[in-house]
């Protein structure tokens, strides 16, 4: 039995370690080197973009919305997760949540910085997307404020200023700690302008204690606005497909969804590349496995009661968006949706799987790939046959709707990559905490 | 894509070879002709006043002494006149600032009555087209026209000794009386020269006729296309229009064809039938009508008791293409109707007095090297005539032959010289209708190149003086209007644009010389040729309006295909959009398969006027070119066509892919009788107060009773809101511009379909769902209801277009408009903004317009008047099914439509209260037929 | 060295629990110019110095009702006042409209105030505090439990206050040096 000062003392260094001791590695250096290309191809396909105008890409009229959305909702959903880690599971007292949560947090900023990209490159006119801000302007001009794009600007603006701050003051502490054990002066310097002057007083913590719980309360209703915000940009429109009172429960618990899917294509790797085994365990695994069965099944309720609604309302429009989606031009896209999102997940039922890091890393690609699929599907396949037979049209991405695409899945991974080695992706005051009270028990 | 390669003959190659003759290294080189045109900006700039924006260099001249009647910024109107065909449209003509931007019908002409066809429209393009010939050329080397005399005026010499043997003349279709009295000098001065007529679009009928649509009440079409491009079709569209539309007596409209036709799409009872057996047909009408035979089957029974029952007050028509046979049914119909003087007369042929002879004459002679001095007045012989008879070849044997055309085509580039022609509108002439109305063609612009009308030209040739266009009309109009107050009268027609006094056209015997043969009946299919209903025989095919402006029934631009019934299809197990080879007559063509309902069983039509090689930067290589299968013996097809698959797969750039109404109803049809198409949703309850507009509150009640299909709406639009063109490419995207496009759907079984024509413009709806999802307030309503748009606010989320129930938005993915091209600057609307890329637009209701009259009636203090605002399309309507007003206005007769039981409002369920409302389809079939 | 160049004595415990019980002690005994160190939040230690309330929540709550009067208020006056314009012919105050974009600001403000807050109550950011001249405090102060009294309190007697300390039995005791 050691002391607690001991206990500590193991604990802050190993977890500054990652950072601080570590050499680099193989792994690390390749995988960077990939996600950069991947980055820079994103430049390319933005500077074309720029030049020409998103006539570059595949839409058109009806399909006048189609990758730069899709991914949109797509990386947003993503983010998700993060807080719900982070905030909701803080509230409901889930301390396994701390090991994780640090990690899932700069996912969750990484995931909105990539959606954040698209609103603005599929703008007409990019250079002008101040005109969606309120400011003061000559002309009194305003946004219109019943448009669900404005909503959007406010709420992921909101969301990203929050869940950054979130962090960052998830962070100080740990900074503080690096500051302090870090050998040369500027890594010194740098880590201590990080860290505020942050000293440890017992008043300071109290407060901070306070403030932390506050930011989550606040930020967990923020994060179920934020993805029923993104669903009213359908949901208000008159079109067969989107316009439905479903949508924000349906699109946070999808939201949810795909980001536990990620969490999980993102943990796996990582706790075995940094032999993390002990502090990420079976049991974070299998607790995010249940929370994705969950949600999985949320998602299917959701798809359920649009098909029920479809057929009872016997709305005529609805139907046939029903039946497009399943046997229409586009049905590869339906399928794919359902056996990725409804019919996979329910291998989670058994533990073996659950407990099966191989096994639990393709489930959760292929979810990652059936919510992407299920924006397809309410985007461009509600679109491309509306109200007059005389206005179907059809859509295909084109190159650059796909360069830019997988470019902003090389951004995600960048600044992923350059995470886990410039801070600690584990709370280590926290884990101090944790590891004495565990010691205790 | 894959377009077919264009037949060419093989005499076209030779200009290839001395392409790298010292100093034409580069000519047909896109860019070099880029560079002359900029080279030109400064002149042209100064001559289009301040409206050209970025000069290269060049000081700014204002006006010394301001010209009389000419206020900067405002219009002023001409009065001209089109020859089309060998018709004349009146036109009125926009000009701003000394530039023409806009061409209207004349409301005083009888030939147009304030009406326009879609060329008349797209004409304002072609003149300003960059790819208009600029200079003479001798042997594809710019010359001048001074070269040009120095060669001419010995050959002229040379001509008079020898009394013009020799001598040869190629013309098309003539309107212009005056050009008529040249000609006949012509003949006068070189008694042994001979003239030649052909016209691949316009071919002289059989038996000229001429229609009183006004005074009939039963119409029966053996494939006449009456509404579609032809003599008369303005005034036909509107009259039927009139008597479909009568309370007390509704007309009646039969049309058996070959192929669909806008007529056809009219008729309440629609037969098809192959040419071949059409021409039976045709004679077993009129066998039944003498009571020689029965009739065939209970349809042609009916049809011939209701035209039995109008005697005097039906007519028949025979289409132009049809052989003279099927003509001599009709006259005989007519007679036994007793309606030849009363619907319908018989006309001399046009310009019978000038004895033309036949093209065939022509090629004979020159193969006989009994030609050696050609000149080609307009027209394109080289590309538009028949396969065999392979004009280029003997062409190549001419020693002078010479060009004189608005483009330099693949005719100019065979000859010794080609002239640049003028536009019409840069260049004084006159044109008769079939009345004999004559008008006169006044130039709004002086030529913006050095180029002579064909009235110089023939003058040149005459050696006369005056030789300016103007003092060549005017001395001839003196000679044929002898007045005593001979200034003021030509004043005054002038300004009507229709002479006061018009001669009476005389009816007489028919020509019994036919140029269309009978189709000998061959085993296999029937090929059917027919000139595009947009291009037609190609001489529009660099219009890049008129290429971009989906054909009838198919909505295909820039190409043409083969169109084969459904059955026939099956048959041959041919696919929609599979390439396919046509074999005929030892002649082949690829050309991609088309299915179209409603087209004869056994019978591929394949319209003329593409796979053109020459047509400038625009319509050069698009779709096959179906001249290659023409035969002089049967130019408009026959017996014995071989179709096979290619199995190559071709996309086709249309804009409308389904074709059916899914069973929704955007087209709704009554009987006379029938009371009321709106549905119980048409007053859907609202948790918003409507909004209260204490001024005019415009609307438009679109009458689809009255819509032909012609699509002159879509032109118009075009030419009055800047709206560009996005090329096959971009339609192939399903992103083409039209403000107001015209929705095509079959509709009944795919053998014998019901066709039906919707213009859609924007709806402007009181509850716009465009506006509530707009971030920035970009399309807003005014203070008169309409749904606006703010171009230099839109940042383009294109969310607008998503939440468009009727998806009438339209946006600029890229950078659509041409605004490099300086004579295209001289062309746009001053009134309407140049959008940029990366803005959403759509129909304004023609804002400007509106704007307009408000600020005169505003001058005047007065309220707007009923009828004083028309929009582009509402003014360009033949068939008057467009109408537009203030729906405040109680005694407005938009308000009184929008009370007709006939009235809805498309999507109505939806609520968003469109101000653009429709008339339902009214339908009279005959009651024994149902 | 004399007595007024010292920020204070520092006790160092291995144990949060001496700790709180030695600031308790030190509370008790009318020292009121006394900081603790820990490398994570003791639970009552804030208490024991003295700390009521930490005062962020008030801030929160301010911040939060500012940020959604001024998000309505904003739109409102925009849509009605400001600018009025006819969008789709809906009323020019459409609250529902307005609802998400007032809640979004309410969370903004509130998020935004508590962090300023706390760091304003907490005097953060601190260029640099006398406690890190404390011997060995840079490498222990993330594994050992700090108590500090400083010589600003009026019962600071530089014997006296030590004796104070190793009463509690702490691991060490230090002077911080001003």
């Amino acid at each position: 039995m050691q002391s607690t000062a001991q206990t500590c003392e193991t604990v802050s260094d190993r977890l500054s370690g990652l950072v601080l001791k570590r050499p680099l590695g193989l792994a690390w250096v390749g995988g960077l080197a990939i996600a950069f290309t991947l980055l820079l191809l994103l430049n390319v396909a933005v500077g074309w973009l720029l030049m020409n105008g998103v006539g570059i890409w595949g839409i058109n009229q009806p399909v006048a919305w189609g990758f730069a959305i899709v991914n949109f909702v797509w990386w947003i959903g993503i983010g998700h997760a993060g807080t719900f880690i982070s905030a909701i599971l803080l509230l409901l007292h889930q301390h396994w949540r701390t090991s994780i949560n640090r990690f899932t947090e700069a996912m969750t900023l990484f995931a909105v910085a990539c959606a954040g990209i698209f609103p603005l490159l599929h703008l007409g006119r990019p250079w002008v997307f101040y005109f969606l801000v309120p400011y003061p302007d000559t002309m009194r001009l305003w946004p219109q404020w019943r448009s669900p794009l404005v909503w959007d600007v406010f709420a992921v603006s909101t969301y990203f200023t929050v869940s950054l701050v979130y962090w960052y003051i998830g962070l100080v502490p740990d900074l503080a700690t690096m500051r302090d054990r870090a050998k040369q002066r500027w890594i010194k310097i740098v880590y201590g302008i990080g860290a505020l002057g942050w000293r440890g007083s017992a008043k300071h913590w109290a407060r901070y204690e306070m403030a932390y719980l506050l930011l989550a309360g606040l930020a967990t209703p923020l994060v179920l606005s934020v993805h029923s915000v993104v669903s009213f940009d359908f949901a208000v429109a008159v079109l067969p497909g989107w316009h439905s009172t479903i949508f924000p429960p349906y699109f946070v618990a999808g939201a949810i969804f795909s980001g536990f899917a990620m969490v999980l294509t993102l943990l796996i790797p990582v706790r075995a590349a940094y032999g993390l085994k002990d502090i990420i365990t079976e049991r974070h695994l299998d607790l995010a496995a249940k929370v994705m069965l969950a949600t999985g099944l949320m998602v299917a309720l959701g798809y359920a009661s649009e098909h029920w609604m479809a057929w009872y309302s016997d709305e005529s429009n609805e139907e046939f968006v029903a039946l497009n989606r399943m046997f229409g031009p586009y049905w590869p896209v339906w399928w794919t949706t359902m056996t990725c999102n409804i019919l996979i997940p329910q291998a989670l039922w058994w533990r073996s799987v659950r407990i099966n890091p191989v096994l639990l890393f393709c489930i959760s690609i292929l979810v990652n790939v059936g919510m992407w699929a299920e924006r397809y599907m309410i985007v461009v396949v509600s679109l491309h046959r509306d109200f007059l037979p005389s206005s179907w049209g059809k859509f295909h991405g084109t190159i650059w709707d796909w360069s830019t695409f997988i470019g902003t899945i090389g951004l995600f991974f960048t600044l992923l990559f350059l995470f886990v080695r410039l801070l600690p992706m584990i709370p280590i005051a926290e884990m101090r905490k944790q590891t004495v009270e565990d010691e205790a028990k | 894509m894959n377009t077919p390669q264009p037949h060419t003959p093989a005499a076209v190659q030779p200009r290839e070879e001395d392409e790298f003759a010292p100093g034409a290294a580069e000519w047909p080189e896109d860019f070099s002709r880029r560079r002359f045109l900029q080279i030109m900006a400064a002149s042209l700039a100064l001559a289009g006043g301040g409206a050209c924006t970025r000069l290269p260099h060049g000081e700014i001249l204002p006006y010394l002494r301001q010209p009389e009647s000419l206020v900067p910024g405002k219009p002023l109107y001409f009065a001209t006149s089109m020859n089309f065909g060998g018709t004349a449209q009146g036109l009125l003509v926009r000009s701003n600032e000394g530039r023409p931007t806009k061409i209207e019908g004349n409301p005083d002409h009888p030939g147009s009555l304030g009406r326009s066809s879609v060329h008349a429209q797209a004409e304002l393009l072609s003149l300003y087209d960059p790819a208009r010939s600029h200079t003479p050329m001798k042997l594809g080397h710019p010359e001048t026209w001074e070269g040009w005399l120095g060669e001419a005026l010995p050959r002229i010499a040379h001509w008079k000794e020898r009394e013009g043997a020799g001598v040869r003349l190629l013309i098309q279709r003539i309107g212009s009386p005056t050009m008529r009295a040249q000609l006949a000098q012509f003949l006068a001065k070189y008694p042994k020269a001979r003239l030649h007529f052909h016209d691949a679009a316009f071919p002289e009928s059989p038996m000229p006729a001429r229609v009183h649509h006004d005074r009939v009440q039963v119409v029966l079409s053996l494939d006449a296309e009456l509404f579609g491009h032809g003599a008369a079709h303005l005034s036909a569209a509107l009259a039927f229009a009139k008597s479909r539309l009568s309370e007390e007596q509704p007309g009646r409209l039969y049309a058996v064809e070959c192929t669909p036709t806008l007529t056809g799409a009219m008729a309440d009872h629609r037969r098809t039938l192959a040419p071949s057996a059409l021409v039976k047909y045709a004679q077993a009408l009129a066998d039944a009508v003498a009571g020689r035979a029965q009739p065939s089957d209970e349809w042609s029974a009916a049809l011939i008791r209701d035209l039995q029952k109008n005697p005097g007050r039906s007519v028949v028509v025979a289409g132009h293409f049809q052989p003279l046979s099927v003509h001599q049914a009709a006259r005989a119909l007519n007679e036994a109707l007793g309606n030849i003087g009363k619907t319908i007369d018989y006309t001399p042929a046009a310009a019978a007095e000038l004895a033309p002879a036949t093209l065939g004459e022509l090629v004979t002679a020159m193969n006989h090297g009994e030609v050696d001095s050609l000149l080609i007045l307009g027209g394109n012989p080289v590309y538009d005539t028949p396969a065999d008879l392979s004009f280029a070849a003997a062409l190549a044997k001419i020693p002078f032959s010479a060009h004189h055309g608005v483009y330099e085509n693949e005719t100019a580039q065979l000859c010794r010289w080609h002239l640049p022609e003028s536009h019409f509108l840069e260049a004084w002439s006159d044109a008769q209708t079939l009345d004999g109305a004559e008008s006169i063609g006044q130039p709004l612009i002086d030529p913006l190149y050095p180029s002579r009308s064909a009235h110089e030209l023939l003058a040149m040739l005459l050696e006369q003086v005056p030789t300016t266009g103007y003092e060549i009309i005017r001395a001839a109009w003196q000679k044929r209007h002898p007045a005593d107050d001979f200034e003021s009268f030509w004043r005054k027609t002038l300004h009507d644009g229709v002479a006061a006094n018009a001669a009476p056209a005389v009816p007489a015997a028919a020509r019994e010389s036919s140029p269309n043969a009978e189709t000998p009946a061959l085993a296999g299919l029937e090929l059917i040729l027919r000139p595009d209903a947009h291009i037609l025989d190609g001489r529009y095919a660099e219009n890049a309006w008129l290429q971009e402006l989906p054909k009838p029934f198919t909505q295909l631009t820039w190409e043409n295909a083969a169109l084969i019934s459904p059955q026939t299809a099956k048959a041959l197990r041919l696919e929609h959009g599979k390439l396919a080879e046509l074999r005929y007559r030892g002649r082949t063509l690829r050309a991609p398969v088309w299915i179209l309902p409603g087209q004869a069983e056994n019978c591929v039509t394949i319209h003329l006027g593409y796979g053109r090689s020459r047509a400038g930067t625009v319509g050069t290589g698009l779709g096959s070119n179906a001249f290659a299968l023409q035969t002089s013996d049967a130019l408009w097809g026959g017996g014995g066509l071989e179709v096979h698959s290619l199995g190559e797969r071709h996309t086709f750039a249309t804009t409308q892919s389904q074709q059916y109404m899914e069973g929704r109803d955007p087209v709704r049809l009554v009987t006379p009788g029938k009371t009321s198409v709106a549905t119980e949703s048409e007053s859907t309850p609202s948790l918003y107060p409507a909004w209260k507009y204490d001024g005019p509150a415009w609307g438009m009640v679109i009458d689809l009773s009255a819509c032909i299909g012609c699509s002159a709406c879509t032109i118009a639009c075009q030419a009055e809101n800047n709206i560009p063109v996005v090329g096959r490419e971009q339609v192939l995207r399903r992103r083409e511009m039209h403000w107001i496009r015209v929705d095509r759907y079959f509709d009944g079984d795919a053998a014998a379909p019901r066709f039906l024509h919707q213009p859609v413009p924007c709806m402007h709806c009181e509850n716009a769902p465009c506006e509530l999802v707009c971030p920035v307030g970009a399309t807003v309503h005014d203070h008169e209801g309409l749904n606006v748009m703010v171009y230099n606010r839109c940042v383009g989320t294109r969310y607008c277009s998503n939440n468009c129930p009727y998806k009438v938005r339209r946006f600029n993915f890229l950078k659509y408009n041409d605004t490099d091209s300086p004579t295209l600057k001289l062309m746009r609307n001053p009134n309407v903004t140049v959008r940029m890329r990366g803005v959403m637009e759509k129909c304004t209701y023609c804002l400007q317009r509106i704007s307009a009259a408000r600020i005169t009636a505003e001058k005047e203090q007065r309220p707007i008047r009923d009828g004083e605002v028309v929009p582009a399309c509402a003014q360009a309507c033949p068939a008057d099914a467009i109408i537009f007003g203030d729906i405040n206005d109680k005694a407005s007769r938009v308000t009184a439509l929008r009370k007709s039981p006939r009235h809805y409002s498309l999507l109505d369920d939806l609520n968003t209260r469109p101000r653009t409302t429709y008339l339902a389809r009214l339908r009279n079939p005959n009651p024994e037929i149902g | 060295m004399n007595a007024l160049a010292l920020h204070g004595l520092i006790a160092e415990f291995d144990e949060p629990g001496p700790l709180l019980e030695a600031t308790r002690q030190a509370y008790a005994a009318g020292y009121r110019r006394l900081d603790a160190y820990t490398p994570f939040h003791v639970e009552g230690v804030a208490e024991a110095l003295g700390m009521r309330n930490t005062g962020v929540p008030i801030i929160t709550l301010i911040c939060g009702i500012t940020g959604g009067l001024a998000g309505y208020g904003m739109q409102y006056y925009a849509a009605a006042i400001h600018y009025p314009l006819n969008v789709g012919g809906r009323p020019l105050h459409s609250w529902p409209a307005f609802v998400p974009i007032t809640f979004e600001l309410t969370i903004l403000f509130a998020a935004l105030g508590t962090v300023i807050g706390m760091l304003l109550l907490n005097g953060l950011p601190r260029h640099n505090h006398p406690v890190f001249e404390t011997p060995f405090f840079e490498v222990r102060n993330q594994s050992h439990f700090y108590l500090c009294i400083e010589s600003r309190d009026p019962l600071f007697d530089r014997d006296g206050t030590q004796d104070f300390l190793l009463q509690q039995k702490p691991a060490h005791v230090w002077e911080v040096p001003a």
